[in-house]
């Protein structure tokens, strides 16, 4: 008779309360951040025209101005991402595309 | 700040599972119906309008409910399950806990003595594994190593790999990428002779080498239950491969030719007890090599370094730069030729990096028109021009002409193992910065962790007390 112990280990990470939402996106500058992959030139700019035909005021900061997060300057981009973020006053972000 | 993230349909799980380890429960998703790759644009552009824009929205906009933070997982130390060895097995299955493969029951007696024999504190906390963002201990890689069947002598080998998975440079985030990549680990130094690690015959082979095989068995195992990867969370490989068993250099073949080991090539000398990992694609047998002289086996090894190279050369340019790092497994036969002829390593590799080539419409295609993982689909040409890949890949505009599969000779690594009587290689593509090459150093000398905490100096010298039956 064995009696076994646990081969996991604690969650380490502090919970963390996600930020509060938007609530409405008229006034709101919304940055897209991306990993360039999976076809993100084509789906970003049909979800900028969408957000924009749904409300006139948002604005909208495309993912070039943050680069290739996802590429040979990863580590770099996102530790840098808060600032930049910050520089271009942004209120929410869309990530993606994770496939 | 509000965010949300588009993922694929399938990778819910793994997205919410990231979200937790970075101690954030319940972000928000917004799903991408089926996969963009393989869908027409107009399927692809109507399925997101239709079904994904609103769930952006709804990520920047909607108020998240309130999570309960309380997980329910047990302590290290409590008992998870008792029972026989074959109920624990099941349970261990059950759970998701195991591979399937027969395990040593992790009693606490039995972890505690493996860790004694190298006087590690057990709490000791290396750093935060991730994706999963649980701790990553000592206790955490013993328990896995009793699992696995390991050795206490190996632990410090052990504890180096997961100081190499905790660093940036490796990204073990990466390692459960669609495409499946696995880990090799390549061991270097006196630890290969005084642990009995196999460098001989069948030196990738399960079980050639008992404790090359468990070593390679506790880091599934250790990337399963401590970093995550489970197909029900972080673990996306489309196929996945079999554990690559660890690697160990033959280094009296070495010393014979005068070559540097692997680990001398990632800033650990020779000599060095030492861990070198990385996470490779694909792997290719360049069967019976013929000849006498370099220059009579180098086509055959080059071809074989081209052949195995396909849409990993977005680590050339694309998902890397210059990450793109093919290993070429020699046996001790075919490096005494090179040895023989007063070949160094880095002869080897300028030939190599001379005769390993493709068409440039083939890499501009592998890159991009087949695998969509270069943005632009740049020319090789073009990439030349704005500085993204060395001016050799441009020498012409013909599509015919032929190009290197690497960005510099010294990113081709060389290893020497195998059957000492045999003319056999074995070439693998790596997956670039998912899982980039990092070398370690293994500290074997005992630790002063116990003493510390128990103030105690004259325990340095006390005997490990053997491993206790249950």
């Amino acid at each position: 008779m064995y009696e076994v112990v646990w081969p996991k280990s604690p969650l380490g990470a502090q919970a963390r309360r996600p930020a509060t939402r938007l609530g409405d996106l008229n006034g709101k500058r919304i940055a897209f951040a991306w990993d360039y992959l999976f076809r993100g030139e084509e789906l970003f700019p049909v979800l900028a025209d969408e957000l924009r035909r749904r409300y006139e005021g948002v604005d909208i900061v495309n993912y070039d101005v943050f680069g290739n997060l996802h590429g040979p300057e990863e580590h770099e981009l996102v530790r840098g991402l808060p600032a930049a973020l910050a520089m271009h006053r942004i209120d929410g972000v869309v990530s993606g595309n994770g496939c | 700040m509000p965010t949300v993230s588009l993922v694929c349909e399938g990778f819910e799980r793994q997205a919410a599972a990231t979200g937790r380890g970075l101690g954030f429960d319940g972000l928000p998703l917004a799903v991408l119906r089926g996969h963009v790759d393989a869908q027409s644009y107009d399927e692809m552009i109507t399925s997101f309008i239709d079904h994904t824009v609103d769930q952006v929205i709804a990520g920047l906009t909607a108020a998240i409910p309130e999570t309960v933070s309380d997980t329910g997982e047990p302590a290290a130390l409590d008992v998870v399950t008792r029972g026989t060895i074959d109920e624990i097995h099941r349970t261990f299955v059950t759970r998701g806990w195991s591979d399937g493969l027969a395990i040593i029951p992790p009693t606490r007696a039995r972890v505690e003595s493996f860790i004694a024999v190298s006087g590690y504190d057990p709490w000791r906390v290396l750093g935060a594994a991730r994706p999963s963002g649980r701790d990553l201990t000592i206790w955490s890689i013993a328990v896995n190593a009793v699992m696995a069947g390991c050795d206490p002598a190996q632990l410090p080998v052990l504890v180096a790999v997961a100081e190499a998975l905790l660093d940036p440079n490796y990204g073990v985030e990466h390692s459960g990428n669609t495409t499946g990549a696995d880990a090799l680990m390549i061991l270097n130094g006196p630890v290969i002779t005084d642990l009995g690690f196999n460098h001989g015959a069948g030196a990738l082979r399960d079980g050639a080498g008992a404790a090359n095989t468990a070593v390679a068995r506790w880091l599934r195992l250790f990337l399963r239950n401590v970093c995550g990867f489970t197909s029900d969370e972080h673990d996306k490989a489309t196929f996945g491969n079999s554990s690559r068993v660890m690697l160990a250099e033959d280094e009296a073949a070495l010393a014979e030719i005068g070559w540097e080991p692997v680990c001398a090539g990632f800033g650990l000398p020779a000599g060095t007890d030492a861990v070198t990992i990385a996470r490779m694609n694909s792997g290719l047998i360049v069967g019976s090599v013929f000849g006498s002289t370099p220059h009579e086996i180098l086509p055959y090894l080059a071809d074989g370094l081209a052949r195995v190279t396909g849409w990993d050369l977005t680590h050339v340019y694309g998902l890397g730069q210059g990450h793109y790092r093919p290993l070429l497994i020699l046996s001790p036969v075919l490096a005494r030729i090179f040895g023989r002829a007063g070949w160094s390593k880095h002869d080897v590799q300028r030939a190599l990096f001379d005769q390993a080539r493709i068409p440039a419409w083939r890499f501009e295609k592998l890159i991009g028109e087949w695998s969509n993982l270069t943005t632009g689909r740049r020319t090789l040409v073009e990439l030349a021009g704005e500085g993204l890949v060395p001016a050799v890949f441009a020498e012409s505009a013909d599509p015919d002409r032929l190009v290197p599969i690497v960005t510099a000779s010294d990113t081709i690594v060389i290893a020497v193992a195998g059957d000492p009587n045999r003319a056999n290689a074995y070439v693998m593509s790596n997956d670039g910065p998912h899982g980039n090459w990092t070398s370690t150093r293994i500290d074997r000398s005992f630790s002063n962790d116990l003493v510390c905490r128990i103030d105690n100096r004259d325990a340095c010298s006390a005997p490990a007390p053997p491993p206790t039956d249950e």
